[in-house]
Formats: structure tokens, sequence, C-alpha cells
């Protein structure tokens, strides 16, 4: 196992946002954390990067190196794209002329031109940022990855080439990613599995496996799975478009 | 290197065509003041063009050199103490909540005191010497520096320093890369404004400790009914002041800045 929670519980301010949590993260294996908007999930993952230190519980990583991909792009509005990607090498003591070779070659992973490097985010479209995001992330050859809703902001058809990336990445370099989204649509494509983290914190998480592995599902497949589990009782809080109150 | 070269030209030709917007409104002043002196007379008030020739006269003296160095020297050495004093206490509190409960006040207080107080002070603190000059800048410019500090630290980026942790960035490396650079923004106005002051401001303490300088001259000046010299005197200070910011301050800052303009629409550049 590469992450394991224990038990892991947290409040803000008193408020209780997570109870008796647990999680388990094989190698190469990618989960995909669902939940209504306010429930934890955001808490869970910087609970796990160890962002965050939990009140109860335990957390144990059993790997290298990883690396957090943000819900907005978190770039360095006076860094080149160039040293934002290079932003997680410098802070690991990559030596600058190494630095550049990888950067090449990760921007071309994500699709962006040797041009786009030497622009600023201000000069980036929302997309484009968050691959740079995403090339920062893959950047440090982490061999776990922690996404807390990454495309969120980016249109439909951008979306789906974004997961791709990811799905792609994650097969070749044999990471293993929690994926934290509130669309199931997303999740079914990006993940072997799924847990649903309920509103209130004493509620029973749902896990659920997907057949097939991420990439090589059929769309079709993947409509149907969504379009059952939508009617799914277990998953009614994902739709029914109320904000968590604690 | 040549595209680097090609870049910098650029960006000198149109800093220094952008002057052309700042001497029209210095033209319109000068109008101004041709006005008010064709209604004063020349024993009140000299016209521009005599003023500007007695300039030129008294820029080819010796001691208006010699004057000009020491009036120099003390505004910097002011400058450099009131921004590096008032910089670091203010990035200290922006960091620390206990002491910017401390030093606030001490702000407040150090605000609160007419810089003519100040001044008599420091003369019988420091006597007829530069240091009475170069105290009064530092405490009347002082208090800007470190509110600058202390906001630019305050309102530094969480989100981003939460990224870095994540990618395991130590202090060092979040200071240099994160909180440094948005400080300077907060920064180059509060240095702007210390430049300008510590001129006018040790001027006056010069003048008020006659402590040579060009205070001193402008004391002299006065005394003997020297009308001319003493606007001739008040240009070449203005001169200096805005020497200081438009030929140092602000290239740096643009310098230093450029990927603020990066982010700006085209034909909004300036
Ligand atoms: N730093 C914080 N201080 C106080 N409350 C917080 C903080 N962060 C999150 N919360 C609260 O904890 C709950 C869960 O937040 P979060 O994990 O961000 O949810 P999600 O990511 O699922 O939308 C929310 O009710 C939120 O208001
Ligand atoms: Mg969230």
């Amino acid at each position: 196992m590469r992450l394991v929670l224990e038990r892991v519980g947290h409040a803000f301010l008193g408020r209780a946002v997570l109870e008796d949590f647990d999680l388990s993260l094989a190698a190469g294996e990618v989960v995909a954390l669902l939940g209504p908007s306010g429930c934890g999930k955001t808490t869970v993952l910087q609970i796990a990067a160890g962002l965050l230190d939990p009140l109860r519980g335990r957390v144990q990583r059993h790997y290298r190196r990883h690396a957090v991909v943000f819900q907005e792009p978190r770039l360095l509005p006076w860094f080149t794209a160039h040293d934002n990607i290079a932003y997680g090498l410098r802070a690991a003591g990559v030596a600058r002329a190494e630095r550049a070779a990888i950067v090449a070659q990760r921007a071309q992973d994500v699709g962006l031109s040797l041009h786009d490097l030497d622009k600023y985010p201000a000069e980036l479209s929302g997309g484009m940022r968050q691959r740079v995001a995403v090339a920062r992330a893959l950047a440090v050859r982490p061999d776990m990855v922690y996404f807390d809703e990454p495309f969120t902001a980016v249109d439909v058809g951008l979306k789906r080439i974004l997961q791709d990336l990811v799905i792609e990445a994650a097969a070749r370099e044999q990471f293993s990613a929690l994926f934290v989204t509130h669309d199931l649509w997303e999740a079914v494509r990006v993940a072997h599995r799924l847990l649903l983290l309920p509103r209130r914190a004493d509620g029973p998480v749902v896990a659920r496996a997907i057949a097939g592995e991420p990439g090589r599902r059929r769309e079709r497949d993947i409509f149907a799975l969504v379009e059952a589990w939508s009617a799914d009782p277990a998953f009614r809080e994902l739709f029914d478009g109320r904000e968590s109150v604690h | 290197m040549v595209r680097r070269l090609m870049a910098f030209i650029g960006w000198a030709g149109r800093y220094v065509w952008s002057a052309w917007a700042g001497a029209c409104g210095l033209l319109c002043i000068a109008a101004a003041w041709q006005g008010a002196h064709e209604f004063y007379g020349s024993f009140v008030l000299p016209s521009p063009v005599e003023t500007l020739h007695e300039v030129a006269a008294i820029l080819r003296e010796p001691w208006f050199v010699r004057a000009a160095g020491e009036t120099a020297v003390r505004s910097l050495i002011g400058f450099a103490l009131a921004v590096g004093i008032g910089t670091l206490t203010g990035a200290i509190a922006g960091y620390s909540f206990a002491a910017m409960r401390l030093m606030r006040p001490i702000v407040t207080v150090i605000l609160g005191v007419p810089p003519i107080a100040w001044i008599v002070l420091a003369l019988i603190w420091f006597g007829s010497s530069g240091g009475s000059a170069v105290m009064t800048v530092v405490v009347a410019a002082l208090p800007i520096s470190f509110a600058g500090g202390l906001e630019g630290v305050a309102t530094r980026d969480r989100a981003l320093d939460a990224m870095a942790r994540s990618f395991g960035g130590g202090m060092w490396l979040r200071f240099r890369t994160l909180t440094l650079p948005h400080l300077i923004s907060y920064l180059f106005p509060a240095w702007t404004t210390t430049a300008g002051t510590a001129w006018k401001v040790t001027v006056m303490a010069e003048l008020l400790s006659n402590t040579g300088g060009i205070g001193g001259e402008l004391a002299t000046a006065r005394a003997l009914f020297d009308i001319p010299r003493v606007m001739a005197l008040i240009v070449a200070v203005v001169a200096f002041a805005l020497l200081t910011e438009y030929a140092l301050l602000h290239p740096l800052r643009d310098r230093l800045e450029r990927w603020r303009e990066a982010g700006l629409p085209w034909g909004v550049k300036r």
C-alpha cells in the first residue's frame, strides 16, 4: 500500500468534517473521491498530502515523492510557464541545466508548445494554465499524485483531453493517484474505483469498483454506468445540489 | 543575446518616449509660473527663463556642487536607513502577529510627532552636523516603508505557499520566490515616496539647523534677498527629486516587474 489513512477524523472550529475515515491506495491505483460540495474532499486530500494535520487518526505514506494539482492552477505570476513547470524540481534541488530538459519533455507530454514556455501565466488561457500545473506535478516524477478537482473550471471538450492526459500519464509512469472530483462521469473515466463521501461526517462512505482499466473503457459503458449510478439512492446526495452544513 | 539587446533598446526607447507626457505637464507649470511672474514682477517671482539662467550659473560654481553633494549623501543615507529599517521591521510584523501588535503603536507614535519637532530634537541630539538631517529623514520616512513591508508580507498568497510546501519547498525558497516578488510591488510606492521625502526633508533640516548643504545655501540666499538664487536652488532640488524617481526607481521597477506588463492587453502598455 502506498498510502494508508486509518480512522482519520478532523474538525474545523469544532465542527466535525470527517469521522473515522479509512482509505488505502495500492501502487499504480487511481481512486476517485467523490462527494457533494463542502463535504470534506479537499480536507481528506490535504491530510493525505501532509498539508494539514488531522486531529485524530493515522496517516502512513510509503512513497518517495508526491505532487499536488490544485483546483486553481496556483502558478507564480512572476515566473514564465517554463519556470513554473520547473518549480517542483527547483524545490527538490535539481540543477538548472537538468531542469530544462525535463521541462521541455513534460511540456510536450501535456501538449504545450515550446513557444508557450516563454509566456507568463497572464498570457495563457485557463486550460493552458492547468496544463502547466499538471506538467509541474509530473516533472518531479512523483509516485503519488493528488488531484483536487483539477478540471472543474475548463470546458467539457478540454476536460476530456486533460483527463486522457492524466490517464495516460498514470498508466505510463505507474503513479498512484487520489483524484478528488464532484463529477461522476469524470470519476468513472479516470479511476479504478471510487469513494463517495457523505455530506454528514458520521454518514456512510460508499465504495464502488469500476470495471475495466481507465482509458480502455468504451464511452458507451461509461455512459451506462453513470446513468445507472445517477439513479442509485446511494448517490443521491451527489445530485441534490445542496451545500453541506455541518 | 541579440534578441535581449533589441528588447532592451525597445524598452528604453518606449521609456524615454513616455517622458513627453511628463514634459507637457512640466511646461504647463512653467506657463502658470510665467503668468504669475508677469503679474508680480521679477523681485517677488523671477521668470522661468531668469531662473534657468541662474540655475546654469550656480551649476558651474564649486560651492553648489559641494552643497548638492552633501545634501545628496545625507538624503541617500537617510533613504537607505529608512527603507532598510522600515522594510525589515514591517516584514517581521507581517510574519508575526505578536510583533505587529508591539510595533504598530510605536509607528503610530512616530507618525503622530510632527517632523518639525523631530528636527528640534535632532538638533539637540546631533548638534549642527549632518546627523540631524539624516535622523529627520529616517523618522519622517520610516513609517511608509514599515506599512509597505507589513502589508506586503501579510497579504502574501497562502495558496501559493501551500503549493510550494506540497513540493517540499523550504522557507528560504518560499521567501525568495513567493513573498519577495509580491512584497516588491508593495515596497515600490513606499520607496518612491521615501525618495521624494528624503530630498525635501534633508533640505528642510539643513535650512533649520544651518548645517550646510542646499538647505544651508537656501538660508544664506534668503538672508541676502537673492530671490533668483532661491528659485534656482528650489528648481535644483525638484530636479534632483524627479531625477531620482524617473532615472533610478522607475526603470528599476520596470525591469523587476516585467511580468505585470505581460498581463496587460495590447495598446495599454503604458
Ligand atoms: N480552513 C478552514 N477553516 C474553517 N472551515 C473550513 C476550512 N476549510 C474547510 N472548512 C470547512 O470544512 C468543510 C469541508 O471543506 P472542504 O474539504 O473544502 O470541502 P470540499 O472540498 O468537499 O468542497 C466545509 O464546510 C468548509 O466550510
Ligand atoms: Mg474542495
